[in-house]
């Protein structure tokens, strides 16, 4: 067991951790980064892929808490721009597209729920277009004769999930930063002046710790004797082989789960948000076969075209959830020098995260405001039966993955 | 649940003998095969047109498909099984159509056989190579030769009789390249005299090879194909280093079982001591962790077409004895004998011709590995060079492994290049996904297209295979 000394240990090498070690690792701080696995193979290695820079939607029937699209946007706005720079900045290409998106419609009243969105990200600064069906139809005809009306977003996009972690990651280690796959952390302890982190049988002192352990932030957080309130699930997605260039934007629908767009190398990406089968942190998640067929049945009615082609593979991926659906980043009160960061879409947030993330540890003020979005209002009160309701809702999660694959309704709002 | 006793799939030597016995016995059984013709690729069927002027191919297999269907077996034949479904038993199938089916009995026999197993080398994708079973299907099927000249190379038994068909059907078979050495009385070739059948057999084949002054070099391997657009030279190397001048070169370095379904169904595997890729955990008689779940055949590892016929017979009787059926235990016995002796040749045949992974440490940086996705073994190297990656994390960031072929072809040589550039990393396999093989979206009850677009409304969901038997 050897001792070591860092500026800064980042715990989780998703997009998260690749993209706050680039940051961190460029600004001068010595990087050591720790994933349980090989980089990239969990959330960030198995996502969509999608920038989605148009509001997502608000509600759907079945969803409890509904995502604050009005929280999101700024967010959004935000790192719209910071994409656009991405590959200057690594020096890779990781097969960024700005070919836009469609936001489809089905029903008078999903139409009205875009007129509602449009209205919104046009008061955020947004400039998106509302659509009816036969603009849509002309703009994109592939779409089906169902569609009533769509958004268009001309900066919705997709980034390769299997470049853009490698990439940021390649790049933290040309600054310096040392990366450790296949090394847990283990053990995180408080010490006078930060944290001493156990992984691989080493200790790493640092004043900083960053958690973006992905599904496993709780696991991690407990480990310094924080309680987090997290609420990871599983979703998945679909591949078609290589095809040829048939579609080039994004086309996502106001109403259902459904996210489809083709992909550089000619694979078309169906994927939704749709529960996988269970939800396996210890090993890899199953995808549900129901889910597979409604996703596909759902996207070919959209998209007719898509009845017509073959299904290469179906997979499915981890996902840091928070209860309230809304993104998490910043210290945990009482535990200076110890930061969180996660929730659903860091895949589009990765560069503003990493960048707030960087900007956090230095005590400076991010570029844009997340105060109301730190960790502090999911920690759990160590000394309520909170704490028991917590244990049980884990125990209960991967019962209620599986019935709601069952019952075969449910689809998640979680993007892609 | 159906009232179904044994869904088998694959309809080769081995799913084909467990219907038999299983019908026979009195059980109701299904058989599925993607292919439109039993037989499997030891049985393959002749076309009418090729049976009337050259006669029947391995008469035994057509007496063998007829005898399955006389005994009231269901024959399920343009069937693809491409998954299993959320129950975890249930087995999804694509019929001809693209239709979607669901299929489930009381047990479910693994017959799916094993795949060509060929190491990449510069060239190898060149028109002109061609893997040893295709050659050997042209010559015996269909009666055509692969082409003129033509060099055989890679390892195993098999590139005998592929040598002999060849000639059979005109041509110059300019050579085999064994790049082990078991033709030679060693420690290995006398234990093999143990098995006079199977050694006469291959006496035979020697023989053929002999008259036709067909030399066989041992300790040699193709290090590269050339020829500006088709295949012209071949570079050997090893104890018969030297150039050929060749239109076809046939390689085959033997085969890979085809374990996804049993992957899929959640059957224990252990790496395969050479190789390191997954194969499924089964007894003598083929069952698997699983209760009701058995793998026999190539499938269960690969033991030739003999071995595989015992091990369908052995399947079936064990189910025949757990279902209430009085069989024989002098029967049993005599098969559980028969699947050991051909199991202990097969050890002998594995100890003879290992995989000579090791070529793989000398292909050049830029030989292609995963042709899908055109994926070179110096991306593969840098990529799991990175002390942090394993083998699917090199996948993820290369794409090899991820293309039509689904890392069938090239599986085996992703992992060894990965291995071999980080060795620290924990062993893996590919993870087994679904569809086993691309499936028209239609088999998962996506409406076809005629049918998409009136059935706004419809539950979303509905009419997917998820749970219910459809037939
Ligand atoms: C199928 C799917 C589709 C999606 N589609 C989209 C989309 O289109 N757009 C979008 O914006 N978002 C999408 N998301 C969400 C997005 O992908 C995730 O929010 C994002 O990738 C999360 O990144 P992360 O770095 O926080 O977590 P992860 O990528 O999950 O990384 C966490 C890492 O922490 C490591 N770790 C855990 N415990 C330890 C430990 N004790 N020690 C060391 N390391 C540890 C893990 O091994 C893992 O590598 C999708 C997600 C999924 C699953």
């Amino acid at each position: 067991m050897s001792r070591h000394t860092a500026d800064v240990v980042v715990i989780g090498a998703g997009i998260l951790g690749a993209a706050a070690a680039h940051y961190l690792s460029r600004a001068g701080q010595r990087v050591v980064v720790f994933d349980r696995g090989a980089p990239n193979r969990e959330g960030s290695g198995t996502t969509a892929g999608n920038l989605h820079i148009q509001a997502i939607h608000p509600s759907r029937p079945g969803q409890e808490v509904p995502a604050d699209n009005g929280r999101f946007l700024p967010l959004q706005v935000a790192v719209s721009d910071m994409w656009e720079s991405v590959e200057l900045e690594l020096e890779a290409s990781v097969e960024l597209r700005r070919h836009g998106g469609f936001m489809i419609a089905e029903t008078p009243h999903e139409y009205a729920e875009l007129r509602a969105k449009q209205a919104m990200e046009a008061a955020a600064g947004l400039p998106t277009e509302l659509l009816d069906g036969d603009a849509a139809r002309a703009a994109l005809p592939l779409l089906s004769r169902t569609v009533v009306g769509a958004t268009w977003c001309a900066l919705d996009g997709y980034a390769n999930p299997l470049k853009i972690t490698p990439a940021y990651l390649a790049s933290a280690r040309r600054h310096g930063a040392q990366i450790h796959g296949y090394t847990p952390v283990t053990g995180i302890a408080a010490t006078r002046s930060g944290w001493r982190v156990t992984a691989g049988g080493d200790t790493y002192d640092a004043p900083a710790v960053i958690n973006v352990a992905g599904p496993w932030i709780a696991q991690v957080a407990r480990l310094a004797g924080i309680r987090l309130r997290m609420t990871p699930v599983a979703i998945q997605m679909h591949v078609t082989p290589r095809m040829p260039e048939t579609m080039r934007h994004l086309v996502q629908h106001i109403g259902e789960g459904m996210s489809v767009k083709q992909v550089t190398a000619g694979n078309v990406l169906i994927g939704g948000g749709w529960p996988a089968l269970r939800l396996d942190l210890d090993g890899r998640s199953v995808a549900s076969v129901r889910s597979a067929g409604g996703n596909l049945a759902l996207a070919a009615r959209v998209l007719p075209f898509l009845s017509g082609v073959r299904l290469l593979r179906v997979w499915a991926g981890p996902l840091a959830a928070t209860p309230d659906e809304l993104p998490v980043i910043g210290e945990v009160p009482g535990a200076p020098g110890f930061f969180v960061a996660g929730g659903t879409y860091a895949f589009t947030l990765a560069p503003l995260w990493g960048e707030t993330l960087c900007r956090l540890v230095a005590g400076e003020s991010p570029r844009v405001q997340v105060s109301d979005l730190g960790p502090d209002r999911l920690l759990i009160d160590t000394q309520s039966d909170e704490l028991d309701l917590v244990a049980n809702q884990e125990r209960a999660l991967e019962g209620a993955v599986r019935d709601s694959v069952q019952q075969g309704s449910t689809r998640r709002k979680e993007q892609a | 649940m159906s009232d179904r006793d044994v869904l088998i799939v694959g309809g080769g030597p081995a799913g084909l003998s467990a219907a038999l016995s299983a019908a026979q016995g009195g059980l109701r059984v299904a058989l599925v095969d993607e292919h439109t013709e039993l037989g499997g690729q030891y049985f393959k069927r002749r076309h009418p047109a090729v049976v009337a002027r050259h006669g029947d191919f391995r008469p035994a297999g057509t007496r063998l498909v007829t005898a399955v269907r006389q005994a009231g077996v269901d024959c399920l034949t343009g069937h693809l099984v491409w998954g299993v479904a959320d129950d975890g038993a249930t087995l999804l199938v694509a019929g001809p159509d693209g239709a979607p089916h669901a299929l489930r009995a009381r047990f479910t026999v693994l017959a799916t056989g094993a795949h060509e197993r060929v190491l990449p080398f510069p060239g190898w994708q060149l028109p002109g190579v061609v893997t040893a079973g295709l050659a050997l299907h042209l010559a015996t099927i269909d009666r055509v030769p692969v082409g003129r000249r033509v060099l055989l190379a890679g390892t195993g038994p098999f590139l005998l009789p592929v040598a002999c068909a060849l000639l059979e059907v005109g041509v110059r078979v300019v050579g085999v390249a064994e790049a082990n050495h078991p033709y030679r009385l060693g420690r290995h070739a006398a234990a093999s005299l143990r098995y006079p059948a199977r050694l006469r057999e291959l006496a035979g084949y020697l023989a053929t090879l002999v008259r036709h002054r067909v030399p066989v070099w041992q300790d040699t391997y193709v290090l590269s194909a050339s020829g500006p657009d088709r295949l012209r030279q071949v570079t050997l190397g090893g104890r018969h280093a030297g150039t050929v001048e060749a239109d076809v070169l046939c390689v085959g370095h033997g085969f890979r079982p085809n374990v996804e379904l049993a992957r899929l169904l959640g059957c224990e595997t252990r790496p395969d001591p050479v190789v390191g890729e997954p194969v499924p955990v089964a007894d003598v008689v083929g069952r698997t962790s699983r209760p009701d779940v058995y793998v026999v055949g190539e499938a269960a590892g690969i033991a030739g077409v003999h071995a595989a016929r015992a091990r369908g017979q052995a399947a079936a009787l064990d189910i025949l004895a757990r279902t209430g059926r009085a069989v024989p235990p002098a029967r049993q016995r005599r098969v559980h004998a028969r699947v050991r002796r051909l199991a202990r040749f097969a050890a002998l045949t594995e100890a003879l011709f290992p995989p000579p992974l090791h070529l793989l440490d000398g292909i050049p940086d830029d030989t292609e590995v995963c042709r899908c996705e055109q994926v070179s073994a110096g991306e593969i190297r840098a990529t799991a060079g990175l002390a942090h990656n394993g083998l699917n994390a090199t996948k993820g960031f290369t794409r090899a492994g991820m293309g039509l072929c689904q890392g069938r072809e090239c599986g085996t040589a992703v992992a060894c290049l990965t291995r071999a550039a980080n060795p620290h990393a924990p062993a893996e396999a590919f993870t087994a996904r679904m569809p086993v093989r691309p499936v028209p979206v239609t088999a998962l009850g996506v409406p076809p297209r005629h049918a998409a677009g009136a059935d706004r409304g419809r539950p979303a969901g509905g009419g997917t295979p998820g749970g219910e038997v459809v037939r």
